[in-house]
């Protein structure tokens, strides 16, 4: 699946966009889980961070496949 | 509800027209979301705003549609810009009609509180106030994030194009003006707006060889008073029935006079009779071209030779321009031979030292050109045989070296030198390893070897700087037609795709180029113009709008903006 980070994300990252592997469908644990082992800077901004799926916000119970576009949303401040 | 959404890296449009729609509209409500000059108690000029198109997009209309349940509107448009956006221009524009103002009212309010916790869109960094902030060094970016822990030069090194931009605009400041004899003044830019000294021309002058006659003059026939030449100056009032021979180019000796043409009279002795009245006074009156005081040449224009007749004829002999740019400009790499050279197996010939003399041409700038060996320690003890004092040079090129391999020591070498690097990274195809810094008004930039990243880079970051130290007009993106379909695999980054530029009925039309990779110079030699391809995207359909960078001189006045 591809993950996309914005904002400050991608300065904890120094990445954009990175694609993981998922052999099966990763649940939101999961996926932090495997965000945290490659990218230990997004530790403290998880609390801020929401997630989403194919360009919606997704629930706490959402589930992200291998052809999903996950993204990152730090808070936001538009306008 | 009809819903419109847009997001743009162009300024929005000052008028936006309400809906189409129908009578069933009574309330038009529009509001305007506009960048302050302060963030975080820092005077800024201008804010970097990030999206994430696609989600934003969907959101926006998500929030839009929900809203209405509430409050039923007839017809909303909702325009975010992003990029960077200068205090004071709109960077959210959000029109609601509905029947009555209660309905748009309200969900105005709601969909603003709404779209400020939801819609992923970031302000990314403020930029500072360079004009009231000189000689500030350390506080180059305020941050504007609540929660960036990020310590002074620990700052991200990736930027994106505009941010990019941005930011070397914001670091080079324009070098202080000096008076300059014409004769040396080509190339440079003007400083002070030239205005015109006096009318011009000064006096009503005739634009025929014929006679001077009062315009309300009905006589048949006049007796010639006077005959005034091209340099003569006679004033003099004429009576009716009384006429001056005057030749082409002659200042007449009052107003209120017309010229009848030599063909249109009979002379006999110092007597005219008038055969044929011309509806035309054939007169160039007095300051018909350019009023006393009226701007001839703004601030800003690079004088070019109409320019410099202009300040002739206005008696402008040392006009206030920049002073010319002093670049020094290092090739690096071992596996480079001079031209003239054979290459070895392994060795490729220098293409960039005249690529790099040839491009600073186009501006007014002396040029120092020297190659550097690999062995950064050599390399640092022969940069040091140059006068590297402040007052030596403004601007330093380095190519090759600004990647990450062992051997790229180019970052070190500018902290060598004393700059502050603010950049080390463009989120850009070709040309992602380029790096700026910056030391007191002085700047520099690593450029990626490749030939194609340097015409990118050149002509992106290195005339934005060029033109910054000069008080010129920084380059801009116009807008164009692709003039044939690009396929293109999406890439994460954006492009600045080379083409050649053509025009068709006033429109820009950019033929795309095809390129290799960034190492491809066949394409350079053809390419005028570069135009953004955005990130992801890949295939763009045939006539679809593009932006472009020129990179020739164009005349933009036939742009078709």
């Amino acid at each position: 699946m591809r993950v996309l980070f914005f904002a400050q994300l991608k300065d904890a990252t120094r990445c954009e966009v990175v694609e993981l592997a998922a052999a099966s469908p990763l649940d939101t644990a999961q996926l932090w889980g495997e965000l945290l082992r490659r990218f230990p800077g997004l530790a403290a901004h998880r609390p801020n961070v929401r997630l989403a799926r194919n360009w919606e916000y997704a629930g706490p119970d959402a589930r992200f496949a291998d052809a999903d576009e996950v993204a990152l949303i730090p808070p936001v401040s538009g306008g | 509800m009809e819903i419109k959404i847009q997001l743009t890296h162009e300024p929005i449009a000052e008028k936006i027209p309400p809906p189409e729609s129908s009578g069933a509209i009574g309330a038009w409500l529009e509001f305007r979301g506009v960048v302050r000059g302060e963030e975080n108690g820092q005077t800024i000029s201008a804010l970097a705003y990030e999206a994430y198109p696609e989600m934003a997009g969907r959101e926006i209309r998500r929030l839009l549609q929900e809203i209405s349940a509430r409050h039923p509107c007839s017809a909303a448009q909702v325009i975010h810009r992003v990029g960077v956006i200068p205090v004071g221009e709109t960077a959210i524009y959000a029109g609601v009609a509905s029947p009555h103002r209660g309905e748009a009212i309200a969900l105005l309010a709601e969909f603003m509180d709404r779209l400020k916790k939801d819609v992923p869109i970031w302000k990314r960094r403020a930029l500072p106030d360079t004009k009231t902030e000189r000689g500030s060094v350390s506080r180059s970016i305020v941050k504007c994030e609540p929660d960036n822990r990020m310590a002074a030069g620990h700052r991200p090194a990736l930027r994106s194009l505009d941010e990019a931009m941005a930011e070397i605009r914001a670091h080079c400041q324009p070098l202080p003006a000096v008076r300059t004899p014409l004769a040396d003044a080509f190339g440079c830019v003007l400083r002070e707006t030239v205005c015109a000294p006096e009318d011009m021309p000064p006096t009503d002058r005739s634009t025929r060889d014929g006679y001077a006659i009062r315009a309300d003059d009905a006589s048949e026939t006049c007796s010639v008073v006077d005959t005034i030449h091209a340099a003569d100056w006679k004033p003099r009032q004429l009576k009716s029935g009384e006429a001056v021979r005057v030749a082409t180019g002659a200042g007449l000796p009052c107003e209120g006079l017309r010229v009848v043409m030599q063909e249109n009279v009979e002379r006999t002795g110092d007597v005219i009779r008038i055969v044929r009245r011309e509806s035309a006074s054939n007169i160039r009156s007095r300051g018909e071209e350019v009023r006393q005081g009226q701007p001839l040449v703004p601030a800003g224009t690079q004088l070019n030779a109409g320019a410099l007749a202009i300040l002739a004829m206005a008696g402008q002999i040392n006009p206030l321009v920049s002073p010319r740019l002093r670049v020094l400009h290092f090739t690096t790499g071992d596996e480079i031979v001079p031209p003239e050279q054979t290459p070895k197996p392994g060795q490729i010939r220098d293409s960039n030292s005249i690529f790099i003399h040839s491009l600073l041409r186009n501006f007014s700038c002396d040029v120092e050109q020297a190659h550097l060996p690999e062995d950064f320690e050599v390399a640092k003890r022969m940069v040091e045989t140059f006068n590297l004092q402040p007052s030596t040079f403004n601007l330093l090129l380095v190519s090759g070296g600004a990647s990450v391999g062992e051997k790229d020591f180019t970052r070190a070498l500018l902290e060598h030198l004393g700059f502050e690097i603010v950049f080390s990274q463009v989120n850009l195809r070709p040309g992602r390893p380029l790096i700026f810094g910056r030391n007191g008004g002085r700047v520099a930039f690593g450029l990626p070897g490749n030939p194609l990243s340097h015409f990118v880079c050149f002509h992106f970051a290195v005339a934005m700087a060029l033109a910054c130290l000069t008080g010129g007009q920084p380059p801009s993106f116009l807008r164009g037609r692709l003039a044939e379909q690009l396929e293109d695999e999406p890439c994460p980054r954006e492009t600045l795709w080379p083409a050649r530029l053509e025009w068709n009925n006033a429109t820009p039309q950019l033929c795309p180029l095809k390129w290799a990779s960034s190492g491809d110079i066949t394409c350079v030699a053809a390419a005028n113009a570069l135009f953004r391809v955005p990130a992801k995207i890949g295939s763009i359909e045939a006539n679809a709008e593009v932006y472009f960078l020129p990179t020739t001189p164009i005349i933009s006045g036939g742009v078709n903006l």
